[in-house]
Order: C-alpha cells, then structure tokens, then sequence
C-alpha cells in the first residue's frame, strides 16, 4: 500500500531511446527515491510540511503511468496578446509565438543531457530525474526582446487521478534579452493527484526575466516544484507567485546570483483556506559581489490554512556589498490557521546589508471599526483589508492589464471566504 | 435628531461617561468642549457604536433607541463619524473605497447604486471644492496622508455620503491655520435645516468659523454647563479649571 510506496524499475524501461548512461542515471535516482520515500518531517527542509504524512493520508494508490493528456480546446486568456505554449499534464503539446522573430526563438521538449547532477537531499528531486520524460526548453537568443508576454498554459485534464506526473523544464535567456512569461495553472480534474516539477531558469549576462506565477484555480493537485536559477552579471529576474490553489503546494526555489550586479526580486501573495498547505522555501545564493535580492511573502490564512516561508540568504565570502532582504507577513483569520517562517542568514563577507523580518497577527480591530463606520459590514470589512493586504503585492506589477488580470483571479478567491 | 439620556459609559470597569444629557434637533450644530480625558472621544465612539462599551441610559437618534444597532447600520443610517485619528489602510484605494462605502450607504436607503462614471463626477466636484489634489484619491487610504490631508478626507467622506447627523471628533486639532478654514468652510457648506452637528472641539479657534448654536462643557463624564458662543469665549479666556 501507499505507506511503502516504492517504484519499480520497469518504470524507466517504459522510456524510450535512452542511452545507458542515462539509464544508470535514472535507475540511480530510483533507488535514491525508493530508499527514501517520500520527505517527511525528520528532515530540516520538510519540518513544516511533512509530506509522507501528507500522503499517506490522502492517497490510496499513486499511479506513475502516463495518462491521456489530449485536449480539445483551450480556451485562451483575451485580456491582452500573448505568445503562448500549452503544457498537458505536463507534456509540451503547442506553442505560438506568433508576436516573435522566430528565428530568435528555440523551443522544443525538453531533453536532459545531464547526468551528473545530484540533490540527494530531496528525494522528490530524485525521482524527478528518475521518471521525468517530458516539459519544454525554451531558449531565447542574445539581443531579443519579446514584444509581448508568454502564457505558460499548465493543464490538468480530468484524466488525472492519483496519479503522479513528473516533468521538467528549462528556459534560458540570451545575453541582453527579456522575456516576461505568465505561468497559469488550469486544472480539469476533480481528483487527487500530485505534480513533481523540476525547472531551470538561466539567465545569461544582462538578461532580463519576469514571471508571474499563477495557481489560484482551486484545485484537488498536490504540487511540488524544484527551481534552480542561474543569474549572471547585471541580469534581473522577476518573480510574482500566487500560488494558493492547489491542496498542497510546495515551491523549493533556488537563486543563485553567480555574476556581478545581479538582481533577484520575489514577491508572493496567497490566500490559503480550509486545509490548504502551502509552503515556500527559498534560498538566496550570493555568490557575486555587488547583487541584490529582495523577498516579499505575503499569506492570508482562513480556518485550517497552513502556511510556510522558509527563506534563506546565503552570502559568500566573496559577496561584498551584497544587499539582500526578506520580509514574510501573515494575516490569521482564524484561531485555526498556522503560520510557520524560519528566515536564515548565512554570512561569510563583512561589507554587506542584510535584513529580514517577519510579522503575523490577527486583522486590526481599529480598521475593522473604521470601516464599519462607513457603512460596510464587518465580512465586508474583513474582506477589503484582506484584499488591501494582498494587493499590496499586486500593485507592484508594472503592466495594467496584466495586473487588472491578477487582481480579478485574487479577488474571485478572496469571494469564497 | 439625538436624544441622550443619563448615558453611561465604562470600558475595563472604568466609568468614563456618567449621566450625560444633551438634545440635539435638526439643523442644530452643537459644540462640545472639555479638558483632556473628560469624555469627549468616548461619546464620539458610543454614538458610532464601537464595541467594548458597557452602556446604560437612553440614547436615541430619529426617535428610536441606537442599543443593539451595529456600526454599520448605524452609518447607514446617516451618523457619520469624522475620526480623530483616521485610520490608515494598507493596500485599500482611497477611492474605490469611498465608492463601496457611498453605495452601501445609498442602497441602505433605497437610494440607486451609482455606476462609476456618476461617482467620479461626485467625487471630483466635492474633492475640489475642498481644495484636495485628486491623485490623493488614488493612494492607499489614509497611508503617508499628512495629518491635514486625513482631516480632508474625512470631509470629503463627510460630504459624500450626505448624513444626518456629523460627528467631528477634534476635526480642528493638529491642522494649520488654512486647513483650518477648509474644513469649517467644508462643514458650513453642509449645513441646512435637516442636518445636526456634534463637533467635539478642545479649542475656541474652530468655532470661531463654525458658529455654534449652542456649546457645552463637558467634565468628567458629564455636561457642566451649557451656554451659547460666549461660553466658548469664556473658555478660552478663564480655561476649564475656573468653569466648574
């Protein structure tokens, strides 16, 4: 049963075309995997989110088989022109970038061809790399700006059910490019299932890259993404998660910023309610000197949400004038709801500016009254400061239409409560 | 239009109101004056029905009593509060806020909602007519305000969502000479037959632009002595010590 969940290796012969060395590669992996289970709350990283637990108790089998991933259509957002690429239950299925020199633009499934990586930490990465047979590889060349964003479509399709889906993407971006992607979870299934995501973000010197990351639909997934990110001299990369629609969801981010004057930017609103569990871990690797790195988590947590920031910042000694900052602020709703932060500084230069800081409470009385006293009930009330609190965040993302798009995602899942 | 009555007032087994007694008829603008600590927010914050209160007496507005009706209600109702200290509200615009608010309150009253385009128009003629810089509108409420751009906008409030009876709970204090006028100029604009005024005020400045119909003392939770102006400028003159 699912409490001694082990994969077999005929799992990995089911794949095809695939060298020995990358045989030995995922049959390594496998092992690793199957030795360890899945993480649990023995170990640092998964303190907060014991995920064995987890899923022993809400799965009675888990299905490593590939499972029909047709769609017929997609209904695409009309709110602003976008390229786009549509992802089914993790498969590259289409793309479009018809507002691009396509020339300028590589994207095909994605194909590993490195085998000597190790993360025998976490074991979810392990069978990543054990099963993994599918995702995109985009690759934007030097000296190209797109002229408009692309739409990450992630599909879920009602197929799903306990079922396990690995996939793993790349994208990498040419020296003095920008791309700006919107990462938008659809989900169709009713059931549960878990999606294990490996990616890889590189950016080349000057880049620049935004993200917006888009989960809210609410869903039955139980999500993991692994992220690792390359920064190189003067590159900037972007991020704004919201995350809070999946059962569970853990993002494991990696920013390494290897090249001077390169800047890492995160900000995340979430609005986790009824058992929802959430946890976003980050590290925030200063490796160069002179870069900079600024984390903004922001949680709203209703009757049995559970939410978690670990944020680490990393700071090598050869990191000088490095300015990094992290900020987590909670909102508790409920006597119910639970909020863990651990913030880590780990320093070794001496000419740095580091500061973190972290803050969760209950919503202010004296702004409940305040509005009150303008005639807004007090569940209207409780709302607007939720939605006050969130949009904070919001706010912060430069293209009107696209936060236009944001905020009504939020606020439709702030309706529920 | 307010009707008190013996009103008593503790918060944490402090008395702080006791025995109150004042009537307000419509039109009227009372003032009411009194040394620090005497009660005067406390009487602000009964009427707009904050909660942590233990009350007694009687304490009617429109003829029936305000017990048991909530903050909100009582808003809609046409009691407006002019804070002391506004309070500022991260991430929440000014103006879509002061939309919400006006529909809740016109829909209380059977009134229509207004469509955005008709708001704004609203909006604008007010705001100018306080002299307020629109793109403060567009800021997060009351957040970085400076202490006069707060006191505005709760005139602006004011203004736009027409109540029946305005509580300014020292409006006037830690504004400058000009903003000072702004305001009183705001309020006497309001003012008509149907309308009543409480305006809690420590100093004898404010009422020199708003005159009072009547002004009371109020000391240690209770009214002392009511008078006309002249009772404010005799305050100012002798200060409240001598009063008494």
């Amino acid at each position: 049963m699912i409490e001694n969940f082990k994969i077999n290796s005929k799992e990995i012969d089911k794949i095809k075309k695939i060298s020995k060395t990358e045989r030995d590669f995922r049959i390594n992996n496998l092992n690793l995997f199957n030795e360890k289970g899945f993480p649990n709350k023995k170990q640092e990283d998964w303190k907060f989110s014991d995920l064995r637990e987890i899923v022993q108790k809400n799965f009675k089998k888990l299905d490593v088989n590939k499972v029909n991933s047709k769609v017929k259509k997609i209904n695409l957002i009309k709110d602003f022109h976008h390229n786009y690429i549509v992802i089914v239950n993790g498969e590259l299925k289409s793309s479009n970038f018809s507002f691009e020199d396509k020339n300028r633009v590589r994207i095909k499934n994605f194909k590993n061809d490195n085998f000597l990586q190790k993360n025998k930490e976490n074991s979810l990465v392990c069978l990543n790399h054990a099963l993994s047979d599918k995702g995109y590889d985009v690759e934007i060349e030097a000296n190209y700006k797109f002229k408009k964003a692309l739409i990450i479509y992630n599909l879920f399709t009602k197929d799903l059910k306990e079922n396990i889906l690995n996939s793993r993407n790349k994208i990498k971006i040419g020296e003095n490019s920008e791309l700006h992607t919107i990462d938008l979870v659809i989900n169709d299934s009713k059931y549960k299932f878990m999606n294990n995501v490996y990616e890889n973000i590189i950016l080349e010197n000057n880049a620049v890259y935004k993200n917006i990351c888009i989960q809210n639909d609410k869903n039955e997934g139980y999500f993991h993404k692994f992220s690792k990110s390359k920064l190189s001299s003067r590159s900037k990369y972007s991020a704004f998660i919201f995350p809070s629609g999946p059962k569970f969801n853990k993002l494991d981010l990696e920013f390494n910023l290897e090249g001077e004057d390169s800047e890492c930017i995160l900000q995340s609103a979430s609005f986790l309610n009824k058992n929802d569990h959430q946890e976003i871990k980050t590290k925030m690797n200063h490796i160069a000197p002179s870069c900079k790195s600024y984390q903004k988590v922001k949680n709203v947590l209703g009757s049995d949400g559970k939410g978690v920031y670990q944020g680490k910042i990393y700071v090598k000694d050869i990191a000088q004038k490095t300015n990094a900052y992290q900020l987590s602020k909670a909102l508790l709703l409920s006597d119910s709801s639970e909020f863990n932060s651990k913030p880590e500084l780990e320093i070794y230069a001496d000419d740095v500016k580091c500061s973190h800081g972290a803050t969760s409470g209950n919503v202010d009385e004296d702004s409940i009254y305040y509005l009150m006293s303008r005639g807004l009930s007090r569940k209207e009330s409780i709302k607007l400061l939720i939605d006050g609190f969130l949009n904070e965040v919001v706010d912060m993302i430069k293209s009107n239409s696209i936060k236009k798009f944001v905020k009504s995602k939020l606020e439709s899942q702030i309706h529920g409560y | 239009m307010l009707e008190i009555k013996n009103l008593k007032a503790s918060i944490n087994n402090k008395d702080i109101l006791k025995g109150l007694n004042i009537t307000i008829k419509p039109g009227e603008l009372h003032a009411i004056m009194g040394p620090n600590g005497s009660g005067k927010s406390t009487l602000a914050n009964v009427l707009s029905g904050k909660n942590g209160y233990k009350i007694s007496g009687e304490l009617k507005y429109q003829g029936k009593s305000l017990k048991e009706i909530p903050i909100d209600e009582r808003a809609q109702k046409g009691i407006f509060l002019a804070f002391q200290y506004p309070t500022e509200i991260p991430g929440v615009n000014t103006n879509n806020f002061l939309k919400t608010s006006l529909n809740k309150v016109r829909k209380a009253r059977g009134k229509k909602e207004l469509d955005t385009l008709s708001f704004l128009k609203l909006l604008k003629e007010k705001s100018s007519e306080l002299g307020i810089d629109e793109k403060m509108l567009s800021r997060q409420l009351n957040v970085g305000f400076s202490g006069g751009e707060k006191k505005k906008n709760e005139i602006l409030q004011m203004k736009i969502l027409d109540p029946n009876l305005v509580i300014l709970d020292e409006t006037d204090s830690g504004l400058d000479i000009d903003a000072l006028k702004i305001i009183a100029d705001g309020v006497n604009s309001s003012r008509d037959k149907k309308k009543s005024f409480l305006v809690i005020t420590h100093y004898q400045r404010l009422l020199d632009y708003i005159k009072p119909d009547f002004v009371h003392v109020l000391s240690n939770g209770k009214i002392v002595k009511s008078g006309c102006m002249e009772l404010a400028e005799e305050l100012e003159k002798k200060g409240y010590k001598k009063i008494n």
